[in-house]
């Protein structure tokens, strides 16, 4: 198709077609379908796309579009769907089945603010409620990020040594509704990257079987032992993948984490989605200026890449996180996550920013703050509270 | 990089505009990003758009605060904080029918430049008035002072698959655009943010209306009109059938009374002998079953309380001849105006048809005088016996101010059908010797021709004293018979015979008794009356006997017009003798013939009216209808399925050998049951005051009046979202374009 001019929703759109299509020699795919702001446009245009084989099946809520979901990739159809805030919300019984069932869905989450009071615009509190679900989280930032993370997740996610389910959030709006230049993917290539979806324990009157039926706990403990064991090979089978991807599509994607200059960075932040790139030309301005900031993009949050990240900010002295969440009574959740990962060092003033919840515009100028402050203070103290929109 | 800021009303397309300016530098091969403020989806708010384009990847997602170019597609969306981190060597495109030079101060030291962008777009047929899309317009604009070719223009274009209209538009803003440099110094002072904490959820000042007036945004805004309900419509007495039905399901039976006596003083009658043509017009009939509304009038002519009657107060003087139906709604509408009315009626009893030819198992005679008593109440005189002919009209002429003729029907349609004086009769005066207790039929034989009302009047009549067989005859089939449908099952019920599509030929006397020679017959063609013809059948059995020792003939009647001078053209409302002493109406069947009580009342009703205009010169008569409420004015499925109460009616085996009332009505003591067949009304096209506009209003201004006040709207707020007019189940709400 090569570089079109389009908005998130529709890049994200054109790539559940496409891999949608490239099921079409094996079981087809399947769509639920139940629109929310600002995700609507995503599905508006799959309901427009004609299928080889495979349909999209317009339901009466968020939490039936997952059931249709479940049970078309309990049949072997390639599935997906996409939500936003509250409709995640209600969605959520569905959502952990799903992963319990061990059913490679891949879903779009476009992150919008959880009501109420009724907000439309970005934070990551609805798709980070989620984070206990048996599923992958990936956070995307460019458009060319959200598309290939998408196809990637649909990958994984198939992998015979993974089969869970991937959810790829963007920013509401800020990324959904914003036009931007992306190299959407051929078909062709998309076939060759994507083998035909092929689910194990699928649906098959030929070997009646009972799934999801009553356990016992040691039947239980065993289930939820594969699912981490899963989670855990999730690294390497994307590592696997993204070369895969390289080859197939000329260019190289994002991987779990992305640093930048962070190895021998006096001072580090750690972002996601579209903050991480607005974060870098503030950050431009400094290492311009002799200042060692380094800037951490985390694209993978579950599994958590502990050991990546580690790896990446095990001498780094200062941390910053800006969290566009909040966990209440706790504080940003990325900053926690990361302080797990980061136990036992005592050299490391890590510090939590709480900054553009509910929206709120975080430009340059406001990174240039959270540096100020990062870079002047003696110890980490409670989450800081950046509200930008005042 | 270069940021453009777009400053538009929602619905005027500044978003696409955003997208068209990136997609001319996408085309090329530029950075590009362009993205919209979101928030109030409403056409008319005030909306931002951006646009970056850049050399090298835009990566920072923040909105624009200093932007290089500013677009402005509404000039009332100028104002000093419009232009606040502008920097100074940039564009302010404008949407204004001005030059650049008249766009004042606000801009001084600025490249402005000026395209009537409203008017382009509304030549070419891009969008409404009250919102024109003006996106592609402005682009040529814009494309113009950006140094853009218009062929890069037309391929931006044409990638988005803009064709036709707006590349012309487009073209012709390309063309049209107006530059200069104003004169004096730049300020792009950005204004301070309003400072302090924001509100939280239990400050006092949550809720508060915004201080926005977000009702400039509107387009369009709800309005209130009044349909004219079916019902209303089609009763031929102008009752406000709705209105007295709304009145009744608020157990107000008092305040029901008194609207349907503004226009007809026979509630109780009509409420048991009206063929309701309300019932057949009712749009709750396509939902489950119409409203029983002549069980409804019954009940409330019956039960309500009347208000005092009025006296004379005028000195003119107003003769109605006859005292049926029509003359006694001219009186009442006369006497309530004031006038001295005088009635003049040949009998030695007031009601004309209503007593003579009517029965009294359908109009019990004490409520027809009762009735008739609260006329006279108001200061009508009656006299009775007194025939009125040619000459008798000439001197009542001359002693009156205006004289009616309500003579009605007086000259029977008859049949020769030979037979000997005493075996063939006439139906009404049947019924009106019945009434007298001058007719015994025991034993007898007992054929009666036609299908009307007294047809069916006169048959049951005939078996209630005493008649072994009764049939009723009729050429057509029953579903054509014109008489009231309920009661010629009635009669089935009571053991009457019906023979369809037969037609009396002649009595013969075969030495037993006199016989009805009958020709069968069958449908053809429809006539002018839109009815099919009846035409006789051929072959064998196409004619028989029925024994008879009565005929009795009821097939209608026309006016007796030898009370007129001749050459007399009778219209409803025209002076009949042209004279300059007093006027001469005529009203009700013997200017319309319409044949049914409740026309006769309406006809009564607007001569009263004529008169009044005449001698007075005001004009009582309603302004024209407003349009009907068809089926389609009342959603439907705002209501639930609730099945017709009916009144209680006469067991058949009680009601054979007598004269007592056959319908009951609601039965005794059951005023709930009447109000709950009037809630059953949908008030089609006139509000009832259901709450669903101020239920349903997402802005909380709709507000209730008080009862019977009706709604008013915050039209400071109303941003014409068009909910309520959505949601009123009967369409009285409706949104005007402002």
């Amino acid at each position: 198709m090569g570089r079109e001019l389009v908005t998130g929703n529709h890049a994200a759109g054109h790539a559940l077609a496409a891999a949608g299509e490239a099921n079409r020699f094996a079981r087809g795919c399947c769509g639920g379908a139940y629109p929310i702001t600002p995700q609507t446009e995503i599905i508006e245009l799959l309901r427009g796309f004609t299928f080889t084989k495979g349909r999209i099946v317009p339901v009466e809520s968020e939490h039936s579009a997952m059931g249709a979901c479940i049970g078309a990739s309990l049949n072997g159809a390639r599935a997906f769907t996409a939500s936003s805030s509250n409709g995640l919300a209600y969605m959520a019984e569905n959502v952990f089945a799903a992963g319990y069932y061990r059913l490679p869905i891949v879903m779009i989450a476009v992150n919008r603010t959880l009501g109420p009071p009724w907000n439309i615009w970005v934070d990551q509190g609805d798709s980070l409620m989620l984070r206990d679900a048996p599923w992958m989280q990936f956070y995307t930032g460019s458009h060319q990020d959200l598309v290939d993370t998408i196809l990637l997740a649909f990958r994984v996610a198939e992998d015979a040594r993974i089969l869970l389910p991937a959810m790829v959030a963007m920013d509401g709006f800020v990324t959904s509704h914003t036009q931007m230049g992306v190299n959407l993917p051929e078909q062709a290539l998309v076939d060759r990257f994507l083998p035909p979806c092929s689910i194990p324990h699928r649906l098959n009157t030929a070997h009646p079987t009972t799934i999801g039926g009553l356990t016992w706990p040691k039947e239980t403990e065993r289930h939820r032992r594969d699912i981490e064991d899963a989670m855990q090979r999730v690294p390497d089978v994307w590592r696997e993948a993204a070369d895969e991807f390289s080859s197939v599509f000329g260019r190289r994607p994002d991987g779990p984490i992305v640093a930048e200059g962070a190895e021998d960075a006096d001072v580090v932040l750690v972002a996601c989605n579209t903050m991480v790139q607005t974060a870098r030309r503030a950050i431009q301005k400094r290492r311009e200026a002799g200042q060692r900031i380094g800037l951490v993009k985390l694209k993978m949050f579950r599994p958590f890449p502990r050991e990546l990240l580690r790896r990446t900010l095990g001498r780094v002295p200062r941390i910053g996180v800006l969290d566009r969440n909040h966990s209440p009574g706790s504080g940003g959740i990325f900053a926690q996550e990361l302080a797990a990962s980061l136990q036992g060092r005592s050299d490391c003033l890590l510090q939590d920013y709480i900054v553009g919840i509910g929206g709120g515009d975080v430009t340059p100028e406001v990174i240039d703050e959270i540096l100020d402050d990062l870079l002047r203070r003696k110890t980490a103290e409670a989450p800081v509270w950046k509200e930008v929109a005042a | 990089m270069t940021e453009i800021t777009i400053q538009g009303r929602g619905g005027q397309g500044g978003v696409t505009l955003a997208k068209l300016i990136a997609t001319a530098y996408f085309l090329q091969e530029k950075h590009v990003q362009a993205f919209g403020v979101y928030a109030a989806e409403r056409s008319g708010a005030p909306v931002q758009a951006y646009v970056r384009i850049d050399d090298q990847e835009i990566i920072n997602h923040n909105a624009i605060q200093s932007p290089d170019h500013l677009i402005v597609l509404d000039r009332t969306l100028v104002s000093p904080v419009l232009t606040g981190g502008l920097k100074e060597a940039g564009w302010i495109v404008l949407n204004t029918s001005e030059t650049p030079g008249g766009v004042g101060s606000a801009f001084a030291g600025r490249n402005v430049a000026t395209i009537d962008a409203t008017r382009i777009a509304l030549a070419n047929g891009l969008g409404t008035r009250a919102v024109p899309i003006v996106n592609t317009t402005i682009f040529g604009a814009v494309a113009r002072v950006l140094g853009l070719s218009f062929e890069q223009v037309e391929g931006t274009l044409r990638s988005l698959k803009f064709v036709g209209a707006n590349v012309e538009a487009c073209r012709a803003a390309f063309e049209d655009v107006q530059t200069a440099h104003l004169s004096g110094h730049a300020t792009s002072a950005v204004p301070p943010k309003a400072g302090g904490r924001a509100a939280g959820l239990f400050d006092e000042t949550v809720g508060e209306r915004p201080r926005i007036l977000t009702g400039t945004w509107a387009n369009r805004q709800p309005q209130r009109q009044s349909l004219t309900p079916p019902c209303n419509h089609v009763c031929p007495a102008g009752n406000d059938v709705r209105g007295f039905i709304h009145a009744a399901g608020k157990h107000n039976d008092d305040e029901a009374l008194r609207t349907l006596l503004r226009t007809s003083p026979f509630p109780s009658v009509c409420g048991r002998v009206c063929p309701a043509p309300c019932m057949e017009a009712c749009n709750r009939q396509y939902f489950d079953s119409a409203i029983n509304v002549r069980e409804l009038e019954r009940h409330v002519g019956d039960h309500g309380r009347r208000p005092p009657p009025t006296k004379p107060f005028r000195a003119e003087r107003v003769a109605i001849i006859g005292s049926g139906p029509a003359g006694l709604s001219a009186a009442f509408t006369l006497a309530k105006l004031g006038y001295q009315v005088t009635v003049l009626e040949s009998q030695d009893e007031l009601g004309g048809l209503l007593r003579t030819g009517i029965p009294s198992y359908r109009l019990p005679r004490d409520v027809l005088d009762r009735e008739i008593q609260y006329i006279l109440d108001h200061g009508v005189r009656a006299e009775c016996g007194q025939r009125v002919d040619r000459e008798r009209l000439l001197t009542l002429s001359r002693e009156f101010d205006a004289v009616f003729v309500a003579t009605g029907l007086q000259e029977l349609q008859s049949l020769n059908l030979h037979g000997q004086p005493g075996v063939v009769v006439q139906g009404i005066e049947f019924l009106d010797r019945v009434r007298r207790g001058l007719e015994r039929l025991e034993g007898m034989h007992v054929v009666v021709v036609g299908g009307g009302n007294t047809a069916v009047d006169a048959a049951r009549s005939a078996r209630r004293i005493g008649a072994a067989e009764v049939r009723i005859v009729y050429r057509r089939t029953r579903k054509e018979m014109p008489a009231i449908q309920e009661e010629i099952a009635e009669a089935i019920d009571e053991g009457i015979g019906l023979d369809e599509l037969v037609a009396p030929l002649r009595v013969r006397w075969d030495g037993v008794g006199p016989l009805l020679t009958c020709q069968r017959m069958r449908l053809g063609e429809p006539d002018e009356s839109g009815r099919r013809r009846p035409i006789p059948d051929e072959g064998e059995d196409a004619q028989f006997d029925l024994r008879c020792d009565r005929v009795i003939l009821a097939l209608g009647q026309s006016a007796d017009i030898s009370i007129l001078p001749e050459g007399s053209e009778i219209h409803e409302g025209t002076d009949l003798l042209g004279l300059t002493s007093a006027p001469v109406f005529a009203c009700g069947d013997f200017a319309s013939n319409d044949g049914t009580v409740a026309a006769a009342i309406g006809g009564g009703r607007r001569s009263g009216w004529h008169v009044h205009r005449t001698l007075t010169g005001e004009d009582l008569f309603p302004p024209p209808e407003a349009p009907l409420a068809g089926p389609d004015a009342v959603i439907t499925h705002l209501f639930s399925h609730r099945p017709r109460s009916e009144g209680d009616t006469l067991p058949a085996s009680l009601r054979r050998r007598s004269f007592v009332e056959v319908r009951r009505g609601f039965a005794a003591g059951t005023e709930r049951l009447a109000a709950s067949e009037a809630k059953r009304c949908f008030s089609c096209g006139v509000c009832n005051e259901c709450d669903r506009c101020v239920d349903h209003c997402p802005e909380g201004i709709m507000v209730r009046n008080g009862d019977g006040c009706g709604y008013h709207f915050d039209e400071n707020y109303c941003k014409g979202c068009g909910v309520c007019a959505a949601e009123c189940p009967r369409g009285v709400i409706f949104m005007a374009e402002l």
